[in-house]
């Protein structure tokens, strides 16, 4: 099968020490199949069209293909992944539906029809971070924040104050270059917090073609108004009562250069990934002084429009495993996945690569001195997964995500009105959908 | 092929003892054997310069046609199906030219487009559909003859720097040719890092000056003068180097010469420097043109493709972006090859008559 470094430095072990590979093994994995990992680069784009180039050319192995939740579902609807629903044994497929992470499933599923053809390896979710001892220093009460995020006013107010008092460079770091991680993550969580939707709630995500376009919706262009105030302060386009938090950079920052100045300690909050609390939740870092949420919220779920949306968001990231069907080594290669659909394997990739298992109630299971600080705050890892919103990934995603990321950046940087830049894209949108 | 075979055939039952004569006195079977090669050699030795040099660069010609022309007309072929993002069949029905009116009227299905003008009926008769930094043909036609020209010019300047006898000439030497040894990632990522505002002092020093925004490589116009420096640093070397080759195989005489004609430093450039060393120049010149062209992975490690769109960019987009839109890939790609061979073409119909004969 295909992984990157971080997966493949633990799927074997020298000698008896623990491995996925043992792992796997003990969940019955028949002894004679030893799963062989090609090592490939951890960028999500490239890994793509390192798939792509082999699925296109019908070329196996790998007989496995490690798939980004973000794009599985296109090589689903090019018939270039093996049906699992027709393939596992009845009661994986029980376990694997009845305990994984739903919003995960939906990434590996069928569109029409809804058959599982892959199965989900481990979700990730984007959560936000912020120094829990300079907003309490600052006089605001973080308590509840942990499960009860805040709502955009509040934390606004707080990050500027801790920032202000303790004399940071910075107060919210986040991604909002124009790269996918904008369209898919970081946009949609504000955009969902704010009750917006790009096509009209979270039923329509996985079926292109006949769904309303609503980027041009006042709630998204409040969403992006707050934002512009973020980094902004009062300018044009800006929303009253948010003040300037962001530094204007991170409009062409990505992950790690977000991450960067918050971990160095010159910045009070920042939205990440779970390996970011992993990073900076060890005792040599900020240990308890971590404070970690979802994301705060302008609307709540009651209050939007629209199903599934509005209230506190977290983008849904994460690894799904699906069989190619061009594989000599078919019936081998289900057995694999049977064998990690098991609560032992999820639990070993988890202590190992501190990697979430798919079904989250296991966070809770495990000892924090065996998986470092995220098995910490497993009340906010749950909290999390019941307010994943995935991206609508389809097969004419990866071309919408270059459209939406472009208009909202444009957006951000001031360079195009909210409302000229999300017309437009709406616009654009509705071509890219007449095309299915 | 099928010709010179022909021809090889004829002579051998032509009844002229040619080779005979040499072969003559042993019998044997391989007579007619021997027969037939030497005729060969006697018809090739009887072709022109011209037709013998061509029969030698035939099967280089073969090879080209294998490995260039026939993916490219593959690629053409493609190119006239439509977009299939579903299914196992990744192209669809034949549809003609439409997937150019597309690129060049600005409905592609990509992000950044390869054109984007409307004809409108006042003047200037064209609008622009987008900003034109975002789009590829521009862009990449701004960065190819921008970057060209500086670069000629700075490159020209080195050369003759590096031409002149001094103490410490070979400590210049290796300044000047130093960043050419740069690989074109780290010389991305040097740029890059330059204006991260946490990392580089870039950003804020070209903000106070007001020449950039405040986040230059989010902006289109900033990024795309960031990576035509990044380029003329880098690629003034190569220029400076195969214009130094011209300049020293200049006959040191012909200064002497002019000297005693009494020729002033000017008109010993322009009458001697520049007509000897005119070939070697626009063979560089057209090596970097070709290179400018096809700009890809600077883009990519320092502002990205987004900011700044070359034709490349579109091309790789189109085909790894995720939505399988080959047909489109394929047209953009053919559009691309189209637009670098009119532009080779333009220079060897402009400079076919320069002295020292280039083609």
């Amino acid at each position: 099968m295909t992984a990157a470094s971080d997966v493949a430095g633990i799927m074997h072990s020298d000698g008896d020490g623990p491995s996925i590979q043992q792992a796997l093994w003990d969940a019955g994995l028949d002894e004679d199949i030893r799963v062989e990992i090609q090592t490939v680069v951890s960028d999500s784009a490239a890994r793509m069209q390192t798939t792509q180039s082999a699925l296109e050319a019908g070329r196996a192995p790998p007989d496995i293909h490690m798939m980004d939740s973000g794009w599985t579902v296109p090589f689903i609807l090019r018939n270039q992944t093996v049906n699992l629903t027709e393939q596992l044994p009845d009661e994986t497929l029980q376990y694997v539906n009845d305990n994984y992470l739903e919003a995960s499933l939906e990434t590996a599923r069928a569109p029409q029809g809804g058959d599982l053809h892959a199965l989900p390896l481990f979700p990730d979710l984007g959560f936000t971070l912020y120094r829990q001892d300079l907003i309490e220093d600052a006089g605001y009460d973080t308590g509840g924040w942990a499960t009860d995020p805040p709502r955009w006013e509040e934390f606004s107010a707080a990050i500027r104050d801790a920032r202000d008092q303790a004399g940071l460079d910075y107060g919210f770091t986040t991604q909002a270059a124009a790269y996918e991680g904008l369209s898919c993550c970081t946009f949609n969580e504000v955009m969902t917090s704010w009750g917006g939707a790009y096509y009209g709630g979270a039923d329509n995500l996985f079926t292109a073609g006949d769904r309303p376009i609503t980027v041009d919706d006042q709630r998204v262009i409040d969403a992006i108004r707050m934002m512009r105030s973020f980094i902004a302060g009062e300018e044009e386009h800006t929303l009253d009562g948010y003040p300037q938090i962001c530094p204007s950079a991170i409009v062409q920052w990505t992950e790690q250069q977000s991450l960067n100045p918050f971990a160095g300690g010159e910045a009070v909050s920042n939205r990440n990934w779970s390996y970011a609390i992993a990073e900076t939740g060890t005792e040599d870092a900020f240990g308890e002084d971590l404070g970690v949420m979802t994301r705060p919220y302008a609307v709540s779920q009651q209050e939007a429009q629209y199903s599934d949306v509005g209230g506190t968001a977290v983008a849904l990231g994460g690894w799904n495993l699906a069989v190619s069907p061009f594989s000599n080594r078919e019936e081998e290669a289900l057995q694999v996945l049977e064998a990690f659909a098991n609560r032992e394997v999820m639990l070993t990739v988890f202590r190992l690569g501190g990697f979430l298992p798919p079904n989250l109630d296991l966070v809770g299971d495990v000892d924090p001195s065996d998986v470092g600080p995220v098995a910490r705050y497993a009340d906010v890892v749950q909290s999390a997964s019941e307010n994943a919103i995935p991206r609508p990934a389809t097969d004419l995603w990866p071309e919408q995500s270059a459209l939406i990321y472009q208009a909202v950046n444009a957006a951000y940087r001031g360079v195009q009105s909210p409302e000229a830049a999300m017309n437009d894209l709406a616009n654009e949108l509705e071509q890219s959908e007449a095309e299915v | 092929m099928t010709t010179e075979t022909d021809d090889g055939t004829g002579i051998d039952t032509d009844p002229v003892p040619d080779g005979g004569t040499v072969t003559g006195g042993e019998p044997g079977p391989s007579h007619e054997h021997e027969r037939t090669g030497n005729a060969a050699v006697n018809w090739m030795e009887s072709l022109s310069e011209a037709a013998y040099a061509y029969l030698l660069l035939l099967p280089a010609f073969a090879l080209l046609t294998l490995i260039a022309f026939y993916p490219m007309i593959r690629t053409f072929v493609m190119s006239l199906r439509a977009n299939q993002t579903r299914g196992l069949d990744p192209l669809g029905g034949f549809v003609g030219i439409e997937n150019y009116i597309d690129i060049l009227t600005g409905n592609a299905r990509l992000a950044r487009q390869f054109l984007d003008v409307g004809l409108t009926s006042s003047f200037p008769f064209i609008e622009l559909g987008t900003p034109l930094f975002q789009q590829a043909l521009f862009v990449t036609l701004a960065f190819a003859v921008i970057s060209v020209v500086v670069e000629t010019v700075i490159g020209f300047g080195q050369a003759y720097v590096l031409d002149q006898e001094f103490t410490g000439r070979r400590w210049v030497r290796v300044a000047i040719i130093l960043p050419w040894a740069v690989p074109i990632v780290i010389q991305g990522m040097i740029f890059f890092l330059l204006f991260q505002p946490t990392v580089g002092f870039g950003s804020d020093l070209m903000q106070s000056l007001g020449i950039f925004s405040a986040t230059p490589l989010a902006n289109s116009r900033d990024a795309f003068i960031i990576i035509l420096v990044a380029d003329i640093w880098k690629s003034s070397a190569f220029m400076a180097l195969l214009i130094l080759a011209g300049l020293q195989s200049v006959d040191r005489s012909l200064y002497d010469v002019a000297r005693v004609a009494g020729a002033s430093p000017w008109q010993r450039f322009k009458l001697i420097t520049l007509p000897l060393v005119m070939p070697a120049l626009l063979v560089a010149m057209l090596f970097r043109t070709m290179d400018a062209m096809r700009v890809y992975g600077l883009i990519e490690s320092t502002a990205g493709c987004t900011t700044v769109p070359s034709l490349s960019c579109l091309v790789v987009e189109a085909m790894f972006g995720g939505t399988r839109i080959y047909a489109t890939a394929a047209a953009v790609a053919f559009a691309t090859a189209l637009v670098i061979g009119l532009i080779i073409g333009v220079y060897v119909l402009l400079f076919r008559d320069t002295d020292g004969g280039m083609y």
